[in-house]
């Protein structure tokens, strides 16, 4: 009995498995792997966070399917994504584009790292204390930092 | 001269981050600018919601100003809305419809076309019809050229078919007077 049951629950998990793999078809490996890797890069445009893979807004069901659509008739990746951003924007794809206002989010860490360690070195000269001392100052000095062990 | 420098530059800095941070109060992370601003309204070929053998293409926005409107009725600030587009509509804006419905998935398709009509029909009964006619974006390819991201958003096409405005969400008086009406108003004044 308990073997059935495991058996019939086997079976189960296997036919929902094959139905998702069966929701989209592929010409080759090549193209649903490209597939994969679409969907997980482009940003479903209705909720904010989340990839189309992980996305149940129909949008994404949407994007998802063209997406399927142009990986078929042969697109590569670029194609894919370009086709894409001319009717979402920069916004749908997770990279964003360099360019005058996005440049920043590479230059400001760099030249947070930069002015950092400047005023490292800088502050690290400026703390040298000249030190003239006298043989008898020196004497005493060492005295007091021998008796201080 | 050093000492005064320590204390201005933290100074600056923080200032510059108050300038950012309180922006963010203010911006909306679903608003990003639409790609196909100044741009052609895209090909498409689609029948009318109530006469299916009816069929439209861009051309049909051609020679007026046109308010086309992304809408449903299974979305609710749609029916927020349709009073409001109404009276718009009896101001002489010409407003379009381009209707989808969520339940005809193509991978599916499990609502029948009349019944999408009965519905319709029934909520424009109800809340009032702004609409010329509605286009029936059967498989949302037309939506999905167009950049919509859901419903309700609205575009403000002019007389050469192009697109002048992209509004994400509902279209209500304060929108209108601070979004569209400028450019409405620029559009339409240039004809007169």
């Amino acid at each position: 009995m308990k073997a059935l049951i495991i058996a019939g629950l086997i079976l189960l998990s296997t036919a929902s498995a094959l139905a998702t793999e069966d929701k989209y078809q592929f010409d080759s490996e090549a193209q649903q792997d490209l597939f994969f890797e679409l969907s997980k890069e482009l940003r479903c445009p209705k909720c904010q966070n989340q990839n189309l893979a992980d996305s149940d807004a129909m949008i994404a069901a949407d994007l998802k399917r063209k997406v399927h659509d142009l990986v078929k008739q042969g697109q590569n990746k670029d194609q894919v994504i370009a086709y894409m951003k001319q009717r979402y924007g920069d916004f749908v794809y997770y990279q964003p584009p360099v360019n005058s206002m996005t440049i920043w989010l590479w230059l400001l860490p760099a030249l947070f790292v930069v002015s950092g360690m400047l005023w490292l070195v800088l502050s690290r000269k400026s703390n040298k204390v000249e030190i003239n001392l006298d043989n008898a100052q020196q004497k005493r000095v060492d005295e007091l930092l021998e008796r201080d062990e | 001269m050093k000492k005064w420098l320590l204390f201005l530059l933290p100074l600056i800095a923080f200032a510059g981050l108050l300038v950012f941070l309180y922006q963010g109060l203010f911006s909306d992370p679903r608003e990003h600018k639409s790609t196909l601003l100044e741009q052609s309204m895209p090909q498409f070929s689609l029948p009318d919601l109530m006469q299916p053998e009816q069929q439209y293409t861009q051309a049909v926005f051609k020679g007026q100003v046109t308010l086309l409107n992304v809408w449903g009725v299974w979305c609710i600030t749609c029916a927020i809305e349709l009073p409001y587009l109404t009276q718009l509509q009896q101001e002489g804006k010409h407003i379009v419809g381009l209707y989808y419905d969520q339940d005809i998935d193509p991978d599916f398709g499990i609502k029948t076309v009349s019944r999408v009509q009965q519905e319709v029909r029934q909520k424009l009964a109800q809340l009032g019809n702004p609409y010329a006619f509605n286009i029936f974006d059967v498989k949302r390819d037309l939506s999905l050229d167009l950049g919509v991201t859901g419903a309700p958003e609205t575009f403000l096409i002019d007389q050469q078919g192009k697109i002048r405005l992209h509004h994400i969400g509902d279209l209500n008086p304060r929108v209108w007077r601070n979004k569209f009406e400028p450019v409405y108003q620029s559009i339409v004044g240039t004809t007169q």
